[in-house]
């Protein structure tokens, strides 16, 4: 019990005095060797900034912060309702792999930003166009991840499946493939909702959306002010969210998709 | 215990560290060695005055002697809208700027060390729509979207402010989206925005392409308003005030050197940006736009766009005009 005890209060501890040093730090740093807060605001700056963009008469976050999972939400499920599928089919058909293979290679690369003008010019500046820039942020790591899962999986597996009776692909893949696999495609989207939140800023700089409202948009309002104490509220806000996604999707996962993988080990 | 101690020790030096290290910086240049001057300027041909005198090397040339070293490659750096530009002047990147009016304003609200020491040109920015918009005057503009320079930008106080003056509410009425000048024409060209309110050459580029029409010059939104300005960073205001006023005397040759030869102005400006010649040329017989270097003729527009930009929230008090300019230099220069 005591080592119980114990070993709960360090786990607190630890994190909470290093976010504490680091805000101390941060201030002292700010207020008495930078000394300017357009180089570097202080602590202070950003709580009284934050204040504002919630309570000030010109403050739109929780207007931003909803736009902007539209977005996310949009850029996501596209990219899942496309990646899954095209993951699926490469990984379980070998000639869909050697079509597809060389062009996906291609296209991965390219960086999300590289397709900010074909956003404009096919999706004008809509959610959609904003989405679309995530989507293509995140679609690559699903499709590979997916891909990955169902090449991956054990022969025996399949060789057992069809023993029992799942003779054409259709059963094999959702029997057998499909739940052998579900580990690596959660990763693929864990890691596509990481890429994809980082993609937000880019989705909403070039004015897609409501040309209103998104944290990515006004944290870049705020840049073109000057306002940098404002711009960090903007990013911190992008970093919590972006944990607090992460933290939701693994809470989610582990307890209700993995429960058999949990039981298992 | 002891780790958690051993932790927070470790946490406090390098929390000294970090202190004691600011401390011993030091900003003086070695003597003997000359500094770099970097200029930012945007891609338009309100600021080809510049350009010229880059490419003709009357900077590096006119320079040399109050002890600046000026090499194209670089110490130039081109912006695509004047705020990014002052970001960078407010950080300590670039030394003069060639830039709009407005982002010079929101930028000394936020602390830019600088002064505006010479106009650029007035004018020179129109208002086009897409081609199935009608339009006839301002009020056909509610419901549309357009998009203009990001806030704090000439273009976005001039528009706001001309929407405003005609009864229109220009965060209600309107749907004005905040766009670099490549965006933006790339939206009205795949017919994904109604209009846009750009610095010349990028309407002409709109109409060559067929793609819509100018329906309003700017200097229609505000006589002889001001538009590009030269600044210069207050450190070197201080330190060198005669390389300042040398500045302004390369300007103003710049400026009627490229009044007097426009063909060869299309030229420089072709070959700084990846606009043809011919559409440069178009560009200069469709704009409102006059090259000038007198500060005198803009202060009373740049105290309007102060009061603009104050009323939209962008500032949060006004600048007083002694915060703004510094007419000396132009006064030396020209003495």
């Amino acid at each position: 019990m005591n080592i119980k005890k114990k070993l709960t209060s360090k786990k607190l501890l630890l994190p909470v005095g290093t976010i504490i040093a680091i805000i101390l730090i941060w201030q002292a740093v700010a207020v008495f060797i930078v000394g300017n807060k357009f180089f570097l605001p202080s602590f202070t700056d950003v709580l009284e900034a934050g204040y504002m963009t919630i309570f000030g008469p010109k403050g739109t976050l929780f207007e931003d912060f909803l736009y902007s999972m539209l977005h996310f939400f949009i850029g996501m499920i596209a990219a899942l309702l496309v990646g899954i599928p095209v993951g699926i089919l490469m990984g379980w058909f070998k000639d869909a792999d050697s079509a597809l293979n060389p062009i996906i290679e291609i296209l991965r690369p390219i960086p999300p930003l590289a397709w900010i003008p074909f956003a404009i010019i096919w999706f004008g500046l809509t959610d959609i166009a904003a989405g679309f820039i995530i989507f293509i942020g995140a679609v690559f790591p699903i499709m590979i991840n997916t891909y990955t899962g169902f090449r991956n999986v054990p022969k025996v597996f399949i060789e057992a499946g069809k023993v029992l009776g799942c003779t054409n692909n259709i059963t094999l893949i959702r029997k057998i493939a499909f739940p052998s696999a579900v580990p690596s495609i959660i990763s693929g989207i864990r890691i596509a909702m990481g890429v994809g939140w980082m993609c937000l800023v880019a989705a909403e700089i070039f004015g897609a959306g409501s040309g209103k409202y998104g944290l990515g948009k006004n944290l870049w309002t705020y840049y073109n002010l000057h306002q940098m104490p404002s711009v960090v509220v903007y990013m911190l806000v992008l970093g919590f969210i972006g944990l607090a996604i992460d933290l939701l999707f693994r809470y989610y996962v582990n307890r209700e998709m993995l429960k058999w993988m949990e039981e298992g080990m | 215990m002891k780790k958690i101690s051993g932790l927070i020790l470790l946490v406090f030096i390098a929390a000294a560290v970090v202190l004691t290290a600011g401390c011993t910086g030091t900003d003086e240049t070695p003597a003997g060695t000359a500094e770099e001057l970097n200029f930012g300027y945007q891609p338009s041909t309100h600021q080809i005055a510049y350009m010229a005198a880059m490419e003709k090397g009357w900077w590096s040339e006119n320079l040399a002697p109050f002890g600046y070293t000026i090499d194209r490659n670089k110490n130039e750096f081109q912006f695509p809208t004047g705020a990014p530009e002052m970001q960078s002047m407010i950080a300590g990147d670039i030394d003069v700027a060639y830039v709009g009016a407005a982002p010079v304003i929101s930028a000394l609200a936020t602390g830019l060390d600088g002064k505006i020491v010479a106009a650029v040109q007035t004018q020179g920015s129109a208002l086009v729509v897409g081609n199935d918009i009608v339009y006839e005057k301002p009020e056909d503009l509610k419901g549309h979207t357009i998009a203009t320079f990001p806030p704090g930008t000439i273009q976005d106080t001039l528009l706001r402010g001309w929407l405003r003056d005609n009864g229109i509410d220009d965060e209600n009425d309107v749907d004005i989206r905040p766009m670099g000048p490549g965006d933006a024409i790339t939206a009205i060209t795949a017919g994904q925005i109604d209009a846009v309110f750009l610095p010349a050459p990028s309407p002409t580029i709109v109409e060559n392409d067929g793609a819509g029409r100018i329906v309003v010059n700017s200097g229609e939104m505000m006589k002889n308003h001001p538009c590009c300005v030269l600044v210069v960073s207050g450190k070197m205001i201080r330190e060198n005030p005669d390389a300042v006023a040398e500045i302004i005397k390369t300007h103003i040759k710049a400026t009627d050197y490229i009044k007097a030869n426009k063909d060869e102005a299309a030229e420089i400006y072709s070959g700084y940006t990846k606009n043809t010649v011919e559409t440069v040329k178009d560009s200069f017989s469709n704009w409102d736009g006059e090259w000038v270097s007198d500060p005198n003729i803009i202060t009373g527009g740049v105290m309007d766009y102060v009061k603009t930009q104050a009323e939209l929230g962008y500032i949060e008090k006004e600048l007083t005009q002694d915060e703004i300019f510094d007419l000396s230099f132009y006064e030396k220069a020209t003495a």
